[in-house]
């Protein structure tokens, strides 16, 4: 029989339009002919728009399908082609996968009990598979022409490429040669695309918007992993043009940040990954390490104790000077009220560094120290008892004084080995902070006070310096782990909350920048997480997805977060109008856990010990012998006394310094023996007899 | 007759309503209301019992296909028919019809189109002889390809200008047509491929298929039964896996074809029909019993494979493969 139809131009061949063949295809060849259908582009078209009255398209949101295998999945980047030309162009959106849906043609589930005669192992030998369907919800991340702004045209769908990732996410804008200024954040994964992801670094270090928030639950390496590899990325890609950047680091915990110097172990793929953004996977260059002493004085309260690795590490230290200033972090209201605060204030101004006399007083006193302080009080409260004569002395009644005195003394007390007696100081280098340098304050093994009084002088000095432009760099990041410690969403106001509000708020405009972590994001302050224009997110807990902030992501976004593997981020960031998912390579630093392994913590020192290793970081001839020999006739108050002076003093010639630190003493000897015999006992006593003379 | 997309601006139902304009005097259909097949059944030939030939015994018997159900099937064919009215004209009906038959080819159990195996047509349907000559030419305006429902039957009647028997005419018309293009794409595959092919319906209607080693008709309806007195009680009695003796069906003027019953699903509890389709394939010259019968019983098996997934929602599911199912639902979605 003839048909009518074989040689029919007209003829329809298939649902897409797929030109004939002259040829015979087999089945198989036909259907990967049709999947071969190239766009103007050259790529392979991997879905197709469909909306419906019920699920229409808008023009934030769309809806498309794609065959069973493609490479898309939550997370994924597309872009549409329309066909409809709009002021003589094409329209381009471009989106990102939010929700996924499949379904097959079943209507009912009982209708599968029934094809299978209620027995599952009959699936294992049906012929067919019913017809199922991908169906995915994209929002739109940006179209063009930008206007008008219509909803999402009926079209085919794209895999994004390099190029289109940086179209959607309006990175093109930051990625132009002459005025770049893209910081690497990790790598978009599709299938086979691979595409780098850039942060803009006047959205992330100002001063347009600034600041960076993480959250992730602990022990997947999320969070410090992600903040050591961006630092590495914003050192090696923040543009000369806008200036210098250094870091400032908390070690809240561990060992979390102690070997940032020292390289890491990476595989073929990290290495790939450094490769593909450009940035060196090798160690931070310029580390340097403060931690206060011990409680003992003797040795630094650090995890980075090896002998090894002393070269960068120094002590945090701070007198009375250093103190006074930020007594307001360790004395509540309780501790201060009017009348106390206004004592403080006339000790400040009249009494802290300045010659004060006073008739009561024995003496002239300038007090500079704790101790000088100290003795200060108690010549002033012996006097005011002593005389008799009311109970008040300018205006300031003794038990106020007495309160006051208690309080400031006190803090040398509860920050033993931050705060000294003698007044020795070890400070961070300011005016001399450098470029594309790491500075970390060891603050893991300290009491909470002397947490709070390190990180809000830390922040005040870094605010000071800024504004004054005399820090030796423009920009400074500062990380802090544990921001629900730090800047709780409840609980009371507190000098390190109002710090960080402060930094959050203002910091911008000084260069300031807060790099923040925390597992909880909800339990933060909403306005220090609120102003932090990137957010990262990596492995989330299921809980914390339930409260009300993450309200604005899709059911199958938070799943993916709750699901999130090692090294993977969502990054929102102003120039992304939807979050992206994200990969990134692991630190080519060595890791907290491995570092103490490799390096591990050095035993409690003598103070001969302490003080040698101590006076090593000036002078590697230093040696224990000789220290011992230097020290052997004093006390260890004194030793270590004469260690902070040389410590603070930094001499060229460091062993004549140390050694000028002690009065001379000449050594006591023992009495040479007699060389008279000795005198013969009036009688003998009998060995047992124990009340014998 | 040529085969443009229904798609095509100019064929498809709106395309022909805004040709045809105020060309109809009664006006045109809003929307052409449902089709005509869920408004009205299509004219059936009435159910009687017909004798056939044995070819594999002497009697009509029950015969257990052993082995388990695998299916060696790589495509299935289908086609479907849409009827609209379009508009009336001094209460005369005026149809659109669409007819499409698709391969549909199974790859690591799935369906995919066959390139060369889909096609799709649309005409219309006019009562020319009881229309106004400008009217007529108004309508092969809009469709060159007219139809005339009209048209004098083989007795040389022409049909009364009744509307319901004119919308029956109509419907048969477009039924040939669909008919067409199933044998259409039928052949095509024959001729191309060769594999295995399961047809849906009988397949006398083409010599080539008819006589394709590589087809199996399916048979869902069975308004002419092929079995008599104590071969259709036999035949009715048929429990699941089991198929009657082969048989020979000839009808007029059609090729002859190899036949059987055969049960997909047990009946108990529904009528004597639930589960049981015919199956036709070709009549093989040379062929021998032992060989007629060792083909009966594969294709059975494979016919018996394919009761899996089932066709629900569809009410012929009982006696629908799953691959027929999704033919139809392809040409729905795409029709």
């Amino acid at each position: 029989m003839s048909s009518p139809y074989r040689d029919d131009p007209h003829a329809s061949n298939g649902p897409s339009g797929a030109s004939r063949r002259d040829g015979a295809p087999h089945a198989d060849e036909a259907l990967d002919a049709r999947r071969s259908t190239l766009d103007a582009h050259g790529t392979t078209p991997l879905g197709r728009i469909v909306a419906t009255e019920r699920r229409p398209n808008t023009a934030f949101e769309f809806h498309f399908w794609t065959a069973l295998d493609a490479p898309v999945g939550v997370g994924t980047i597309v872009r549409v082609q329309g066909s409809t030309p709009i002021d003589g162009a094409l329209p381009q959106v471009y989106g990102v996968v939010t929700e996924g849906f499949a379904y097959t043609d079943l209507q009912t589930p009982l209708h599968d009990v029934l094809g299978f005669d209620g027995s599952p192992a009959g699936a294992s030998w049906h012929a067919t598979e019913r017809a199922e369907i991908r169906l995915y919800t994209a929002a739109v991340l940006r179209q063009l022409p930008e206007e008008p702004l219509q909803p999402v045209p009926m079209g085919e769908v794209f895999l994004a490429d390099d190029a289109d990732v940086a179209v959607a996410l309006r990175m093109d804008g930051y990625l132009q040669e002459g005025s770049r200024t893209a910081i690497p954040v990790g790598v978009y994964r599709a299938g086979p695309m691979e595409s780098p992801v850039y942060l803009d670094a006047d959205f992330l270090v100002g001063p347009e918007a600034a600041h960076l928030n993480i959250s992730g639950v602990s022990g997947l390496a999320t969070k410090t992993s992600a903040v050591e590899w961006l630092l590495a990325s914003l050192f090696a890609h923040f543009p000369e043009s806008r200036g210098s950047v250094a870091a400032v680091c908390f070690n809240v915990k561990g060992p979390d940040l102690l070997f940032l110097d020292q390289p890491g172990t990476l595989d073929a793929q990290d290495e790939a990954l450094y490769a593909r953004l450009g940035v060196p996977a090798r160690p931070f260059e310029k580390v340097r390490y403060f931690a206060p002493y011990t409680a003992k004085g003797f040795s630094l309260a650090t995890l980075r104790s090896h002998d090894d690795l002393q070269e960068n590490v120094r002590p945090l230290t701070w007198g009375l000077n250093e103190v006074l200033q930020y007594a307001e972090v360790l004395l509540n209201k309780d501790d201060v009220d009017a009348k106390a605060d206004a004592l403080i204030d006339f000790i400040t101004e009249r009494v802290v560094n300045k010659a004060f006399t006073d008739p009561l007083l024995r003496k002239t006193y300038t007090v500079t120290t704790f101790a000088e302080l100290e003795e200060w009080f108690k010549d002033l409260l012996i006097a005011i008892e002593g005389r008799g004569a009311g109970d008040t002395w300018r205006t300031h009644h003794v038990a106020t004084i007495r309160k006051v005195r208690n309080r400031l003394v006190n803090i040398a007390l509860r920050c033993q080995g931050l705060v000294t007696d003698g007044g020795a100081v070890s400070d961070l280098p300011w005016g001399t902070f450098e470029d594309r340098t790491v500075y970390v304050v060891d603050v893991a093994n300290l009491e909470e006070d002397a947490q709070d009084l390190i990180f809000a002088r830390v922040v005040s000095k870094l605010r000071e310096h800024l504004e004054r432009r005399d820090l030796g760099v423009r920009h400074v990041v500062v990380f802090v782990d544990e921001l629900n410690k730090y800047a709780p969403g409840d609980g009371q106001e507190t000098y390190v909350r109002k710090m960080l509000l402060d930094i959050s708020e203002r910091g911008r405009y000084l260069g300031l920048v807060l790099f923040g972590a925390q597992q909880f994001r909800s339990q933060v302050h909403r306005r220090v997480v609120g102003n932090a224009g990137t957010a990262l997110y990596g492995r989330m807990d299921a809980d914390e997805l339930a409260t009300p902030g993450y309200a604005v992501l899709s059911p199958a976004v938070k799943t993916k977060l709750a699901t999130l593997a090692k090294g993977q981020l969502m990054v929102r960031h102003p120039h992304f109008t939807q979050p992206v998912f994200v990969r990134f390579p692991r630190p080519a630093v060595l890791t907290g856990r491995a570092g103490v392994e490799r390096f591990p913590q050095a035993a409690e020192p003598t103070v001969e010990a302490a003080v040698t290793r101590s006076l090593r970081t000036l002078d590697r001839g230093v040696t224990l012998a000789w220290v011992q020999e230097v020290t052997a006739l004093h006390e260890p108050r004194e030793v270590l006394a004469a260690r902070d002076r040389t410590l603070m003093a930094r001499p060229d010639d460091v062993r004549a310094f140390f050694r000028a630190q002690f009065r001379g003493r000449v050594p006591t000897r023992a009495a040479a023996p007699s060389a008279a015999p000795p005198a013969a006992p009036l009688r003998v006593v009998p060995a047992d007899d124990p009340y014998g003379f | 007759m040529s085969l443009p997309h229904p798609a095509t601006p100019a064929r498809d139902f709106r395309g022909v309503q805004r040709r045809l304009g105020g060309a109809l005097r009664d006006g045109l259909s809003a929307d052409g209301g449902a089709p005509l097949e869920l408004r009205q059944s299509l004219p059936a030939d009435p159910p009687r019992l017909a004798q056939a030939a044995l070819l594999e015994g002497h009697a009509m018997r029950a015969v257990r296909v052993e082995g388990e159900p695998a299916s060696g099937f790589a495509a299935f064919v289908d086609g479907v028919q849409r009827t609209r009215v379009l508009g009336h004209d001094q209460g005369l009906p005026v149809v659109h019809g669409t007819v499409a038959a698709v391969v549909r080819v199974r790859h690591n159990r799935r369906f995919s189109t066959w390139t060369r195996g889909f096609v799709v047509d649309a005409r219309v349907y006019a009562p020319c002889a009881w229309l106004a000559p400008e009217t007529c030419a108004a309508l092969r305006d809009a469709d060159p390809r007219l139809v005339d429902t009209t048209r004098p039957d083989a007795a040389g009647e022409l049909p009364a200008p009744h509307p319901l028997a004119l919308l029956d005419r109509a419907l048969s018309m477009v039924k040939e047509d669909r008919e067409v293009v199933e044998k259409h794409v039928a052949e095509t595959w024959c001729r191309v491929e060769g594999e295995p092919l399961f047809v849906d319906g009988g397949i006398q209607e083409s010599e080539l298929v008819a006589t394709a080693p590589c087809v199996a008709g399916v048979v869902k309806s069975h308004r002419t039964l092929y079995a008599e007195g104590e071969g259709l009680r036999t035949v009715l009695g048929l429990r699941r896996a089991q198929r009657s003796t082969v048989f020979r069906v000839q009808g007029s003027r059609r090729t002859p074809v190899a036949s059987w019953y055969l049960r997909l699903r047990d009946p108990a509890g529904h009528d004597p029909m639930w589960g049981l389709v015919r199956v036709e394939a070709a009549l093989l010259d040379g062929e021998s019993r032992e060989a007629l019968t060792a083909r009966a019983d594969r294709l059975s098996r494979w016919i018996l494979a394919e009761v899996s997934p089932v066709a629900l929602p569809d009410a012929r599911w009982d006696r629908m493969a799953y691959g027929i199912y999704d033919c139809e639902r392809f040409l729905r979605a795409v029709c």
